[in-house]
């Protein structure tokens, strides 16, 4: 049982890592047919061929189109092993809001920043594009969330990032959420101007810093 | 610009903050009115080269001209520049009703052309004009969306093919009017970025367009510059090899890497950064970054023009732009490497 489990869980990450939708769905069932735990099969099967994913990613071996395509596999599997997790297992992950804001629809960077952030154990609250800065903050306050994450890839919209900031400075809630930033445009310079709690240059930085903000 | 290309005596390297729809503000217009607005566009560009006295004028708003005149839909804020709403086609099951745009009638194209043309009878005498024009692979991503084109590079790579023939057959026939108007296409690849995709997949998606379009822009006796952002020391070769005389470079690579890599086969142009240092920084943060850019660059074997990486934002302060073209213009020409260090480090 044990030699069959390692094999599942090595064949999930390798479905991911291989970009094979039909095979990360074909031993999801069979996870769930040899009554293997569905937590375990998602964190040591998918979510471990992800984070490899990441890893080639940084080494440029993979490109945005491959962990997208990885991305695909992953979710195809969640969702056949989803409905057999305990409800205690999923509870207690860590919360981020994230969106493009207002003025842009470039959205790769921040789907990308979503995918690694959720294989990394985050629930993540996706806004989608083109979102006003009071969204962000109303969806952190209705969800609970512990980080708000802010993308964008136009110059022009990098205002409404600080208008975020300055939200909810205003209404007082400035110390409930971190933010964070990211895209084209943005550097550690800009984010430490208008007062945001950290800046990434790529998703796995994304990563990195969310686990460090909420550590 | 054309006396340094032949190699005649100038007094400073040429120098291209590239001006987009900061242009507006010169003229003290709203970014929105340039559309369909020809006239006010040349007006534009032609006083923002007589205040600063840059080297090469870039008619530019936004990259979606092309993809807009294929039936993609396009934002106009009021006063920012313009962003992408909707792609032409919500899946690529419907690539057949696809059609290349007729430069002279569709979308904006022909009112960017008569912008190109009367900047040319004005100016074309003393300053090089260009027209922006994206290339094949990045108008495609507005053809069907960037996600979707990346997931079909995988999944469906022919229909990739399809939407970038199309793009740029587009490309071609808008190539060919920006030519007739008397201008030189400049060429546009963001999404050919090994920042999104692979090299492997440069090679096969964006290369074999690109090299066409420049191919025939070379058949009608002008040189190619070749943009694209982000990181791309991996496809310098590449550029080269599909024709790029001049290659612009974005502040995700670096000039001295590039000049040892390729600076041989192609001029350079970049690439000072347009956000963090042009939009943001003093004075004297660009007069630093434009030191740095030239200490690297000045003597690349092919030629160096000091240029911001990318297009620079809307809101630019003019006295940027100016520190950028004053710095080039005190370094002066030829270059001395010992006044460059010193006024680096004074």
């Amino acid at each position: 049982m044990r030699e069959l489990k390692a094999k599942l869980f090595q064949d999930l990450s390798d479905a991911v890592v291989d970009m094979d939708e039909e095979k990360a769905v074909e031993t999801s069932h069979q996870v769930i047919d040899e009554g293997i735990d569905a937590y375990e099969a998602i964190e040591k099967g998918l979510a471990h061929g992800m984070d490899r994913v990441g890893e080639l990613f940084d080494q440029e071996e993979y490109f945005i189109p491959e962990v997208l395509i990885c991305s695909d596999a992953m979710y195809a599997g969640v969702e056949v092993l989803k409905p057999h997790l305990k409800g205690d297992e999923q509870g207690e992950k860590k919360k981020v809001v994230i969106g493009v804001i207002e003025g842009d629809t470039h959205d790769i960077g921040k789907n990308l920043v979503k995918i690694m952030l959720e294989t990394s154990g985050f629930d993540v609250f996706d806004l989608g594009r083109d979102i006003p800065p009071q969204q962000f903050v109303d969806k952190a306050k209705e969800v609970g969330a512990h980080i708000i994450g802010l993308s964008t890839l136009m110059t022009t919209t990098m205002d409404g990032m600080r208008e975020v900031v300055r939200i909810l400075e205003e209404t007082n809630l400035r110390e409930q959420f971190k933010v964070i930033v990211g895209g084209g445009p943005i550097s550690q310079s800009f984010a430490d101007k208008i007062g945001a709690d950290g800046y990434a240059a790529n998703a796995a930085d994304a990563v990195r810093l969310a686990r460090k903000l909420v550590s | 610009m054309s006396a340094y290309h032949r190699g005649e005596p100038v007094d400073r390297l040429p120098c291209v903050p590239i001006v987009g729809n900061t242009a507006a503000r010169v003229v003290g217009a709203k970014v929105s009115q340039f559309r369909g607005n020809g006239k006010l566009l040349a007006h534009a560009h032609i006083e923002a080269y007589r205040l600063f006295q840059y080297d090469i004028i870039r008619i530019f708003t936004d990259l979606y001209t092309q993809a807009e005149a294929m039936g993609a839909t396009v934002h106009y804020p009021e006063d920012e520049t313009a962003y992408l709403e909707k792609p032409a086609l919500a899946s690529h099951g419907e690539l057949d009703q696809l059609q290349p745009a007729d430069p002279y009638r569709d979308g904006n194209l022909p009112h960017h052309l008569e912008a190109m043309k009367i900047a040319v009878d004005k100016v074309g005498k003393e300053v090089t004009v260009t027209g922006a024009l994206t290339c094949p692979f990045t108008n495609a991503s507005f053809l069907v969306g960037a996600e979707q084109l990346v997931r079909l590079m995988l999944r469906n790579p022919e229909a990739v093919h399809r939407l970038c023939e199309i793009s740029l057959e587009t490309n071609l026939r808008y190539a060919k009017a920006i030519i007739d108007a008397g201008c030189t296409p400049s060429l546009t690849d963001a999404m050919s970025s090994c920042t999104v995709i692979s090299p492997r997949q440069f090679q096969e998606f964006s290369y074999p367009y690109l090299k066409r379009l420049i191919d025939y822009i070379h058949s009608r006796g002008k040189s190619v510059t070749l943009h694209i952002c982000g990181k791309t020391n991996r496809i310098w070769e590449r550029m080269v090899e599909a024709g790029a005389d001049c290659i612009s470079i974005d502040n995700d690579a670096d000039l001295l890497e590039a000049k040892e890599k390729v600076g041989c086969q192609v001029r350079l142009m970049g690439n000072v950064k347009p956000s963090e240092v042009m939009l943001q920084g003093t004075g004297d943060d660009v007069r630093k970054a434009v030191l740095d850019c030239l200490s690297k660059a000045y003597d690349n074997p092919k030629g160096y023009i000091v240029a911001s990486g990318c297009s620079l934002p809307t809101e630019t302060p003019f006295r940027n732009i100016h520190a950028m073209l004053d710095t080039v213009r005190r370094v002066g020409y030829p270059v001395d490497p010992e006044k460059l260090e010193r006024l680096s480090t004074g």
